[in-house]
């Protein structure tokens, strides 16, 4: 058997120079393919990030309703039952964010806007996506305070300012209405335009009292310690609440639409990569078939002295898939320390494209990601295809007339 | 005397051409242990064909190749591999060995696909190479040997198997004089030697003077069948 696998690898050399070449084309294409996919791991790790730090959060405790139908009529009691279920995780929880929000109409003079008034607590909120930092003119309220703080969009819009009177109207807990004026005592920048053109931040005890709401909550925010089990982690925690009235939430069930993007993303990237996979398959392709084609007669005269078919296709798949090994082996090498260098020192971006990521609460860097699994899978898929094109040669091996090859 | 190799009206027509070539015509020889026979006649006189229907490369359309008592003619493809392996050696006009591998790898391959311990056959391939007179190539690839060396690498692979016979298809056909003669010379010692038989397809009078058999092949049938004593 082993001079089977010399006699394959002294065949790979016959030819050094196509041999180097078809190897640096898997070599390519693989760290091609290891590097776009890396990219959009970090791409896709820095946009949940981002919508996890301005928006979901991992986890939520919401109304077991509140999701399919995210109104006033389905807000939370924060109180004893919630209480001790954090207490009882706060081993396994960092941190929480109390928020209640609902959509109200705001005014200024004879200029009205639709509103999203938020009820937050700065300090906790500063933990997640430092919103107080955020606040270009006027402050971001503190305990005890009773302003308003509102995205410098809307006050525009609504040509307002510190020192101005918001007022606001809308729906409060069971189709209370809700009427407020609040005096404004900051702006902040918020980036992303939906947001910065809605939003109004009240101290979360304004709002609980503006909505009529109690001590009740739309959303708790919940930043786990281990964010690779939260799934787990809201399953847990769901069992030691009534889901009569609550429900724990992943940041993946609330924004599917989100996931799914990334779903889609993650296609089109696959698809990129198979793209090159299936052109660089084809080199091989063509470089296997060059081999075989040159060697028939060597092919009819092995058969013809007796070697057995069998024998002769192994060959020729350790000839191709060897190919393959060697470009993935070398893709590995070659790509580990690529990607990083990439991780260290990611590539930042400038002008007009830095604005844009900006305005999408992203930092403006080409972020890279990497996983073991990213080089495993892969150096699979381009085992799979150097396979494919091997079990090709077996075929011809075996659909060989002797006499024809050897006279070839 | 045993017998090696019977043929019984044998027959071969090749009818993938335009026209049906009747290659081989009712030919029925049986060839002894230890003969030294060549196949002569010219081109297109069915030497090759002949060679190769008693080599198991090719089937006839008619006829039997006993050979061990056995019939090849009826044998399956799968069968026929293992057959030419332990019983038939080939000797090849353009030498055909394998460029990778070194002149006893070469001459060992056989061997090893026939699983014999590693040591007889690296100690065998080494005894016929030193037969050969290329005690000195062990280790040197095809691509370093002239013709005639490369050539007597062959036929030392086609001997160190022991098989029942050998098949030579023009064998001298690419050489020059020197290295034909010298071919000879050693085809013939081993002949003597390891009692193999040899059956050789030539037109090369240098063969043909050396044959103890010579048969006459002209449009597929036997034309003449000698036999001169040469030693």
């Amino acid at each position: 058997m082993s001079i089977l696998f010399t006699f394959a690898w002294r065949n790979l050399w016959r030819n050094r120079r196509r041999t180097l070449i078809t190897v640096s084309s898997v070599l390519f294409t693989y760290l091609l393919a290891v590097a776009l996919l890396s990219f959009m791991g970090g791409f896709q790790q820095q946009m949940t990030e981002s919508l996890i730090r301005q928006e979901t959060g991992y986890l939520q405790i919401q109304d077991a309703l509140y999701l399919d139908e995210p109104s006033m009529d389905h807000i939370f009691d924060h109180g004893e039952e919630v209480s001790d279920v954090l207490e009882k995780f706060g081993d396994k929880i960092d941190f929480t964010v109390p928020r209640i929000r609902g959509f109200s109409l705001a005014a200024k003079g004879m200029t009205t806007r639709p509103a999203m008034v938020a009820g937050i607590v700065p300090e906790k909120e500063d933990k997640l996506r430092e919103i107080s930092s955020h606040v270009t003119k006027g402050k971001m309220f503190s305990p005890g305070d009773d302003f308003a703080v509102v995205a410098a969009g809307l006050a525009e819009l609504l040509d307002i300012s510190v020192g101005d009177t918001l007022v606001l109207i809308g729906q409060g807990f069971q189709a209370v209405s809700a009427t407020g004026k609040f005096p404004v005592g900051g702006i902040v920048e918020l980036n992303l335009p939906e947001p910065d053109n809605t939003k109004v931040y009240l101290p979360l005890e304004r709002a609980q009292w503006y909505f009529d709401a109690g001590n009740r909550l739309t959303n708790l925010l919940i930043m786990p310690h281990d964010t690779k089990r939260i799934s787990q982690l809201a399953t847990e925690m769901e069992e030691n609440l009534d889901r009569e009235w609550y429900a724990v939430r992943t940041w993946k069930e609330i924004v599917p639409d989100m996931v799914e993007l990334m779903e889609m993303q993650r296609l089109v990237y696959s698809l990129i990569t198979w793209v090159f996979y299936i052109i660089v398959g084809f080199g091989i392709f063509g470089t296997i078939l060059t081999m075989l084609y040159e060697r028939m007669r060597e092919f009819g005269i092995l058969l013809s002295l007796g070697m057995k078919r069998r024998q002769l296709a192994l060959v020729t798949l350790v000839e191709t898939v060897s190919i393959g090994l060697m470009g993935v082996a070398a893709g590995i090498v070659a790509g580990i320390p690529l990607i990083l260098i990439l991780i260290r020192f990611p590539i930042r971006f400038s002008g007009e494209m830095a604005a844009y990521m900006h305005d999408f609460g992203m930092e403006a860097v080409f972020t890279f990601s990497m996983s073991p699994g990213l080089f495993i899978n892969q150096g699979f898929i381009v085992f799979g295809i150097t396979l494919l094109i091997g079990v090709y040669s077996m075929r011809k091996i075996f659909a060989m007339n002797v006499l024809d090859a050897a006279r070839s | 005397m045993k017998t090696v190799i019977k043929t019984q009206g044998l027959s071969k027509t090749y009818t993938n051409t335009a026209v049906p070539v009747e290659a081989l015509k009712d030919i029925s020889l049986e060839f002894k242990e230890g003969e030294f026979t060549a196949i002569v006649g010219p081109s297109g006189s069915g030497k090759t064909t002949f060679l190769n229907v008693i080599g198991g490369l090719d089937k006839p359309t008619k006829g039997n190749v006993i050979i061990d008592d056995v019939d090849i003619a009826s044998m399956k493809e799968s069968q026929l591999f293992d057959f030419r392996l332990k019983h038939i050696g080939f000797v090849f006009q353009a030498y055909n060995l394998i460029p990778v591998l070194t002149a006893t790898e070469n001459v060992s391959f056989i061997m090893l696909l026939q699983k014999r311990p590693k040591e007889e056959m690296n100690k065998r391939a080494k005894e016929m190479l030193e037969q050969v007179g290329l005690g000195d190539k062990l280790d040197v690839r095809p691509n370093k040997l002239s013709g005639g060396q490369q050539q007597r690498v062959a036929v030392a692979r086609a001997l160190a198997s022991r098989p029942d016979f050998v098949l030579a298809d023009e064998p001298t056909a690419n050489l020059d004089t020197e290295s034909a003669f010298n071919l000879l010379d050693i085809m013939a010692r081993l002949n003597r030697e390891e009692n193999i038989t040899l059956i050789f397809s030539t037109h090369d009078q240098r063969v043909i003077d050396r044959a103890r058999r010579v048969i006459k092949l002209v449009d597929g049938a036997v034309d003449k069948d000698e036999t001169f004593d040469r030693d």
